[in-house]
């Protein structure tokens, strides 16, 4: 983190506070995440159940609120199978490379403003913030791509193999379409750091400062497309589609296994919403951060609460799509879209119309402070 | 703590390596691959490179090796068997490279390091995206060309391979998976006639396209 040049002692004790810091930050992150991915599957389960007319999970406790931990304990209590045929240490790596990818991107997404702490002074509410933040999401990311392929392969099973097969080439196609999506903000705010996007982008109120408003209304809708796409969800979830293959590439995982992958889908959703969060609605920023930096992180939240809704209520409704119609829309459409959206982003920076309006509306934020 | 982290990352480099060329199944050896390209970019991050090391995870490990890892699967390629050692002459060759690539670590190390330190200047950017980005378009700017056209020729090149006298032609347009062919495939004469010809097994789609099976597989 940021050090400055003291004597070797002194500097030594505020490493240690700092990576104390950093641990209490990445434990709290982890376990509101958790939480947060268990409460997201129950309200994904009733709120379908509100769309189609049913009743979805109520009995566990009131209204069904304690059932995710019911279905925890049903996880972890199953008998964990092991295909007769499988390859051992590939079927066990690939849902451990699919959790760890998808917990080890949280921890650079800021989610608040400085705050002050009465007893450890001022601090930024963003465990790791470094110059390359929005490339280690990506790499981080392309890595868990992995996971759902060795899975799909070491099963040996045919479905399982259809599924990683088809999930590792629309990863690959859609990646594209996510990454140049990306690269129009860039653009625009001339960083890769997360932090230094999200100070961009206050203005009055903290709102009219948005990347979203500004130039990169398609840009944002390139990214959530593929997002989805990204992360295997309806209208996107080929390589899960029950009705040729099964369960897809996890077909042939049981118990807790299986809930890793069920895991790992969720925090991949709670990924992409929080980096749309972060690069195009303006992160922590909102009316009155400024004065009450705490609300910032209600801010956010509820910003990717609103991304994960968004999941839901698109699960809710759409059909599937056909594979060949899936790789055509994403290399045919998404991605030359995308590189419009890079040609149009760069021209307008060039021409310094952007920089002329931004003088008014969005850096000088007057009288909001 | 550095050299902590350097001597476990170039351990886990080093390790995954040597796998990478023992291993007989090419699936392991890809991913080993992989854990080498990721020690890789831990070692970078200690050397203060964190673009270079998120290029590498996205570049190497993210894009290059998943489609190696997707051909493996889709080929289904098999556990390559020991075969007897061809070209035994080239042994000593490769001792007698190796005995140069090592001396020349050694001379790195007790020469180089010995001579007097030449000042370095303010490193606190080097590294960082926009003085890569500086370097990359501004004194690099030739050689960065040059790599752009090498690249474009490679495209351009794969292209072209895959296309001369291949089995599909361009506008086959089939389904990965699917065993209804166009007639246009089956029948050179006539590229581009989508009529389906529906075989029922992938034994009967290899015979028509004539594609030669190598070994019996198991419908």
């Amino acid at each position: 983190m940021e050090c400055g040049d003291k004597s070797p002692p002194a500097k030594s004790m505020e490493d240690l506070k700092q990576a104390a810091l950093m641990l209490v930050g990445i434990l709290i992150a982890f376990t509101v995440v958790m939480t947060m991915f268990a409460y997201t599957t129950l309200t994904e389960r009733r709120f379908l159940g509100f769309i189609q007319g049913r009743l979805g999970p109520n009995r566990v406790g009131p209204g069904g609120l304690l059932q995710p931990v019911a279905d925890l304990i049903k996880l972890i209590c199953k008998e964990d199978i092991v295909p007769d045929k499988s390859t051992r240490f590939v079927y066990f790596l690939a849902p451990v490379i699919v959790t760890t990818t998808a917990l080890m991107s949280l921890i650079v997404y800021p989610f608040g403003p400085e705050i002050h702490l009465p007893i450890l002074g001022t601090i930024r509410l963003v465990i790791a913030r470094f110059d390359v933040a929005l490339l280690y999401v990506l790499g981080v990311t392309s890595v868990g791509v992995y996971g759902i392929a060795l899975a799909g392969w070491s099963s040996n099973n045919k479905y399982s193999l259809m599924g990683g097969l088809r999930s590792s080439a629309q990863m690959i196609s859609y990646e594209l379409a996510l990454g140049l999506a990306l690269i129009g903000v860039i653009l625009q705010s001339g960083t890769l750091d997360l932090y230094s996007i999200v100070e961009q982008q206050a203005g009055h109120l903290g709102i009219s400062g948005w990347n979203v408003f500004w130039l990169q209304p398609l840009g944002f809708l390139i990214y959530l497309i593929a997002a989805i796409a990204e992360t295997n969800r309806v209208p996107f979830d080929l390589p899960e589609a029950e009705t040729e293959l099964v369960a897809g590439f996890h077909t042939e995982y049981s118990a807790m296994k299986f809930g890793l992958f069920f895991v790992a889908e969720y925090l991949n959703m709670f990924t992409v919403s929080m980096l749309a969060t972060t690069l195009f609605l303006g992160g922590w920023n909102g009316p009155f951060v400024r004065e009450v930096p705490w609300l910032g992180v209600f801010y956010f939240f509820g910003k990717v609460i609103l991304f994960l809704f968004l999941y839901i209520w698109l699960r809710g409704t759409l059909p599937r799509f056909r594979f060949d119609q899936l790789m055509s829309f994403g290399w045919k459409f998404l991605v030359p879209l995308a590189i419009i959206n890079i040609v149009i982003t760069a021209t307008i920076e060039w021409s310094g119309v952007f920089d002329l309006i931004s003088k008014y509306v969005k850096v000088s934020a007057g009288w909001w402070g | 703590m550095l050299a902590l982290l350097f001597i476990l990352f170039a351990g886990l480099a080093i390790g995954c390596a040597i796998s990478m060329v023992a291993q007989r199944n090419p699936l392991y050896s890809a991913i080993s691959l992989i854990g080498v390209f990721i020690s890789l970019a831990c070692l970078y991050v200690t050397l203060a490179a964190p673009f270079i090391a998120a290029v590498q995870v996205i570049v190497y490990a993210g894009a290059i090796m998943v489609l190696v890892v997707f051909v493996i699967m889709l080929l289904n390629v098999e556990e390559e068997e020991r075969r007897p050692l061809r070209m035994r002459a080239l042994v000593p060759v490769a001792i007698g490279l190796a005995a140069v690539l090592f001396a020349e670590t050694v001379f790195i190390i007790f020469f180089v390091q010995a001579s007097p330190a030449t000042p370095t200047r303010n490193l606190s950017d080097v590294g960082l995206t926009s003085s890569i980005g500086a370097g990359l378009f501004t004194s690099y700017l030739l050689p960065f060309e040059i790599t752009s056209v090498l690249l474009l020729m490679a495209i351009v090149g794969a292209i072209t391979l895959a296309r001369r006298g291949g089995l599909l032609p361009a506008r086959a347009g089939v389904v990965p998976g699917d065993q209804v062919l166009p007639r246009g495939m089956l029948d050179r004469r006539d590229p581009g006639n989508r009529t389906p010809v529906a075989t029922h097994t992938t034994k009967e789609a290899g015979r028509l396209l004539g594609v030669e099976q190598r070994r019996d597989e198991g419908e």
